[in-house]
């Protein structure tokens, strides 16, 4: 049985080509696919890991990000407790699309989403987006920020245990126990699933 | 001198010497004796011996051939060994020969005979001819050539072959064009079948699958047609699209499966992906045609933009004046689209499978299987039929979304409760419509659109529906009293036209209760829908894998949410109606403790008994404040309200305990109507409410003690020891209660 104690659901999503596959390949399967095709829909991933000895389970759903898939990829931002946002750094379009992705963030996410801004592809020679510009773009629009490359296995374990541990910092901070000694539990089957992470939402 | 020395020893000396000689003598004439016995077996000896000697001549004769004749046979054995060697070089020129002389036969029987036939118009023995030609070893032909004199003669078969074959392509290619102008069906067919006789096979392929594309564009034509000029009436109008894309799917299954024996057996396994391949182009044309009409006659963009346009005014203050698209006029359209995209994944499934079936029958080769596999692939992935089913989807999500949305908002708006109905009729009409949608969603066949629609179920459920309910919660349930039941059969009525005054408490109540009960009954829906559908998708979608399955619990997981936001409004419910119905109510029942003396003499106690005890008023106006309840609520939430009056009735009693004094008769009858409250109310429900009269009991029984020390019979290491809930402290101050008991005594407790 999984005996995780926290569950997240994070979802990565950016212009097609970017690398958001690439990403959650070599972070739950440790490799860099080959020629692998566009994402359809949307694909989903499990990843175990611990923070400070505990088992934080990972839900991580990888969005295809063409506009005809738009449909089906936005009805995951609500649930999710994590977003991150790539870009590829060596391609310009991919950063000025930004703007419309986080339209999208603010009209379909909850608004205590974790939010992380990724550069991806920086083994690339023909970096197109400086390093500051993104730095400058993500603490704009208050998020986290990190260069990645999923290709050199650069960040890419960071980028995610950063996230696992932030989310389990914010699940602890909200989920302090109101406990009232004058109400006695009334139905106790709910008290015991209301978890910290159905909580954060 | 010596000569007379002595006679005597000289004699005796000679007798010796005789003597020695005589018996000398004597041993060899025995021994000359046994000589002469010997003689004779010696001489027998000899003769024997001199017998042999003829036969040694002979055996060295004989011995002396055989080393002749091993010599002779071991040369002769190696010279047969390399014989045999250069009889096997020599059977294989022959063979190679038979060969060359059957193959310069036949060249020449063929290069005679393929002119002949294609003069007798006979183009299946041409083309056999030049099979034959063509599967000849043409480096042995070469050779052949070098090594023979009359060069020319053959070089001049294998031109005419050469010649014959390429004429032979060309008119086939001709004649099959031909047959295909005249729709001459036998002729295609006849030479169809030459094809790959020819070496032709992709381009028999080719120009059969060309010929089948043309035949189904034509009648793909027509159905198209037909189905823009159906009339509005007809039965089939509002699907008459979707009839027209399963026509173009059956006919394209059809051509498969017919053609696929034939291509097996004239051209070989293997390669029904190429043929399907140009099929594919004609069926992506086609498709893009049919939904390029659909989109147009059911006009789809502007609906979608429609409901885009309102879904972004929808958070702004303008949203009432636009004009919105009855959900139930989308209803037969969601259900158009969703049928087109089942048809579009049952006809790649279909592809797929025959495909794949050929490929493993087809292509041994590991690597080029693959490779072959990944050709299928990247057929399915880059048709239009793909893309065209991810637009189906795409639109089918949005439509089913703005349905959802707005059944549910128009449900939520038509509420009306019925007579003698606990909830009201957005519940029923609510889980209807979400079961509908999901429904729905199962019978697209695409995994995602489900995920999608649960997704969105979740979501109206906990933003639109529960935040309703909340809201109405919200209003509060009016404290003061009235009779409610009462109350609440007179206003039934007016919470049906949905317009609830403000000011009117009864109809706030209702309102109130109402909600309360929603809630609950929502929360055996959402567990329900979530049992039913996951059944259904088992049924719709057998072989989900690991990877699918955890997708979907991920999806439906969505709705625990649900359940646990309506459990966290029941809550809410509950603690508004303890704040207005039940304190209010239960504070000066309880304090009416206070008006009793609980300092009494035996005459008092009798006199007490047979009056109203204050357990009897109370248990009394309980009754009447629970029944008033019990008929309005549903049951779950009429054994919550029990927990909550209970935990309220026993904290208040304990308020007015320690406010008391009492004698020991005092406390005898408080033990009495403590048992006699909580007898009354665990009969009342089937939760246990025991436990949270442990507290209250305990102390009755403390201040029933005879005297200070019976405490050591309830506390600590001893036989008859209880669960405490009370402090050492609390204890204390509870014997303090007992006018008669020595605070000396209490003080010296050790608890
Ligand atoms: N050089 C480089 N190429 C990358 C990197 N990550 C992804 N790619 C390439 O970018 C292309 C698109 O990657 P993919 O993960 O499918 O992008 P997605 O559409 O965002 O999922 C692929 O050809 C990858 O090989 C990276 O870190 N460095
Ligand atoms: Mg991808």
């Amino acid at each position: 049985m999984d005996d995780y104690k926290f569950l997240f659901k994070v979802v990565l999503v950016g212009n097609a080509g970017v690398g958001k596959t690439c990403l959650v390949r070599r972070f739950t399967q440790g490799l860099f696919p080959p020629g692998q095709g566009a994402t359809i829909g949307v694909d989903f991933m499990i990843k175990t890991v611990e923070v400070g000895n505990e088992k934080v389970k990972l839900q991580i759903w990888d969005t295809a990000g063409q506009e005809r898939f738009r449909s089906i990829t936005q009805s995951y931002y609500r649930s999710a407790h994590a977003l991150i946002l790539v870009y590829d750094i060596s391609c310009q379009p991919t950063f000025d699309c930004l703007p419309d992705w986080l339209r999208e963030i603010e009209e379909y996410a909850s608004s205590k989403v974790l939010r992380v801004l990724v550069g991806n592809k920086i083994d690339r020679e023909d970096r197109e987006i400086p390093m500051h510009v993104g730095e400058e773009f993500a603490e704009r629009h208050n998020m986290y920020f990190l260069e990645t490359s999923a290709k050199e296995s650069d960040n890419v374990e960071r980028l995610f245990m950063q996230i696992a541990e932030d989310l389990m910092k914010q699940a602890r901070m909200t989920n302090i126990p109101r406990y009232d000694p004058n109400s006695q539990n009334i139905n106790d089957s709910t008290s015991n699933d209301s978890s910290c992470c159905s909580r954060l939402n | 001198m010596t000569t007379d020395i002595n006679y005597s020893d000289i004699e005796a000396k000679c007798l010796q010497e005789l003597q020695k000689l005589k018996l000398e003598e004597e041993n060899l004439v025995s021994e000359l004796n046994s000589m002469v016995n010997q003689k004779t077996f010696i001489e027998d000896k000899i003769k024997g011996l001199s017998g042999l000697i003829p036969k040694l001549k002979v055996m060295k004769n004989e011995a002396e051939d055989l080393v002749f004749t091993v010599n002779d046979i071991s040369q002769s054995s190696e010279k047969i060994s390399g014989k045999i060697r250069k009889l096997d070089t020599a059977r294989g020129h022959v063979d190679e020969c038979l060969l060359r002389v059957n193959d310069l036969i036949d060249l020449e029987i063929c290069s005679q005979g393929v002119q002949q036939a294609i003069l007798d118009l006979d183009y299946e023995k041409g083309a056999a001819h030049v099979h034959r030609f063509l599967s000849m070893d043409q480096s042995l032909l070469k050779k052949t050539a070098n090594d023979m004199n009359n060069v020319s003669n053959m070089l001049k078969s294998v031109r005419t072959l050469q010649e014959a074959a390429a004429q032979l392509r060309a008119i086939v290619e001709h004649k099959f064009s031909e047959a295909v102008n005249n729709e001459d069906l036998g002729s295609i067919e006849r030479f169809f079948k030459i094809f790959p006789l020819l070496g032709m096979h992709e381009e028999g392929i080719k120009e059969f699958c060309t010929y089948l594309r043309i035949k189904l564009a034509l009648t793909a034509d027509k159905n198209l047609k037909s189905a823009i000029n159906t009339p509005l009436a007809d039965k089939r109008y509002s699907i008459i699209y979707a009839d027209t894309l399963i026509l173009l799917f059956e006919g394209l299954a059809r051509i498969v499966d017919t053609h696929q024996p034939l291509l097996e057996t004239y051209y070989g396994p293997g390669r029904l992906l190429s043929a399907v391949t140009i099929l594919q182009k004609e069926c992506d044309n086609q498709v893009k045609r049919i939904l390029m009409e659909w989109t147009k006659t059911r006009q789809i963009q502007r609906k979608i933009q429609q409901i885009t346009e309102l879904s972004r005014m929808s958070s702004s203050a303008s949203f009432s004046k636009i004009e919105k698209i009855d959900p139930k006029d989308m209803d037969i359209l969601i259900g158009e689209i969703t049928l087109m995209h089942f048809r579009c994944e049952l006809y790649i499934k279909f592809l797929q499978r025959k495909i794949m079936a050929d490929i493993e029958v087809g292509i041994s080769d590991r690597e080029q299987k693959e490779k072959t596999l990944k050709q299928l692939d990247q057929l399915v992935l880059n048709s239009t039929l793909s893309q065209c089913k991810h637009d189906l989807l795409s639109h089918y999500l949005q439509l089913e979304q703005y349905f959802m949305e707005e059944s549910v908002a128009k449900a939520i708006n038509m509420d009306i409760l019925e007579a003698s109905q606990h909830t009201s009729s957005m519940v029923d009409d609510t889980f209807f419509i979400i079961r509908k949608c999901i429904r729905r969603s199962i019978s697209t066949g695409s995994l995602d659109g489900i995920c999608v629609i649960i997704n969105n179920a979740c979501r109206v459920l906990e933003n639109d529906y529960c935040t309703v309910l909340k809201a109405r919660l919200k209003q509060g349930y009016p404290s003061g009293y009235l009779d409610l039941s009462q109350a609440y059969n007179v206003l039934q009525n007016s919470i049906q036209q949905g317009r609830l005054q403000s000011g009117d408490t009864e109809q706030s109540r209702t309102a109130f209760i109402v909600a309360l009960n929603n809630a609950d009954n929502s929360t055996e829906y959402v567990t329900a829908l979530c049992d039913s559908i996951m059944k259904e998708i088992e049924a719709a979608c057998p072989n989900l894998n690991a990877n699918e399955r955890g997708k979907l619990e991920s999806c439906l997981s969505g709705l625990s949410s649900v359940s646990a936001s309506l459990t966290e409004i029941i809550e809410y419910g509950f603690q508004q109606l303890k704040s207005t119905a039940i304190k209010p109510r239960i504070n000066p029942w309880m304090d009416n403790f206070l008006n009793f003396s609980h300092q009494l003499t035996e005459d008092e106690l009798s006199a007490y008994e047979a009056g109203e005890s204050f357990a009897q008023t109370l248990i009394m106006n309980l009754e009447t404040l629970l029944s008033s309840f019990k008929e309005i609520l549903s049951s779950n939430n009429y054994d919550h309200f029990i927990q909550v009056l209970t935990v309220e009735v026993t904290q208040r009693f304990e308020k007015v305990i320690m406010k008391s004094q009492f004698n020991r008769l005092g406390g005898l009858i408080l033990d009495k109507e403590v048992r006699s409250l909580a007898g009354y109310i665990t009969s009342g429900t089937y939760w246990s409410v025991r436990d949270q009269f442990a507290r209250l009991t305990q102390i009755a029984t403390i201040l029933n003690f005879d005297q200070v020390s019976e405490i050591n019979d309830y506390w600590g290491n001893v036989d008859g020891s209880i669960t405490w809930r009370l402090t050492p402290t609390e204890i204390k101050s509870i014997l303090y209660l007992r006018v008669d008991f020595k605070s000396d005594d209490i003080k010296r407790l050790r608890l």
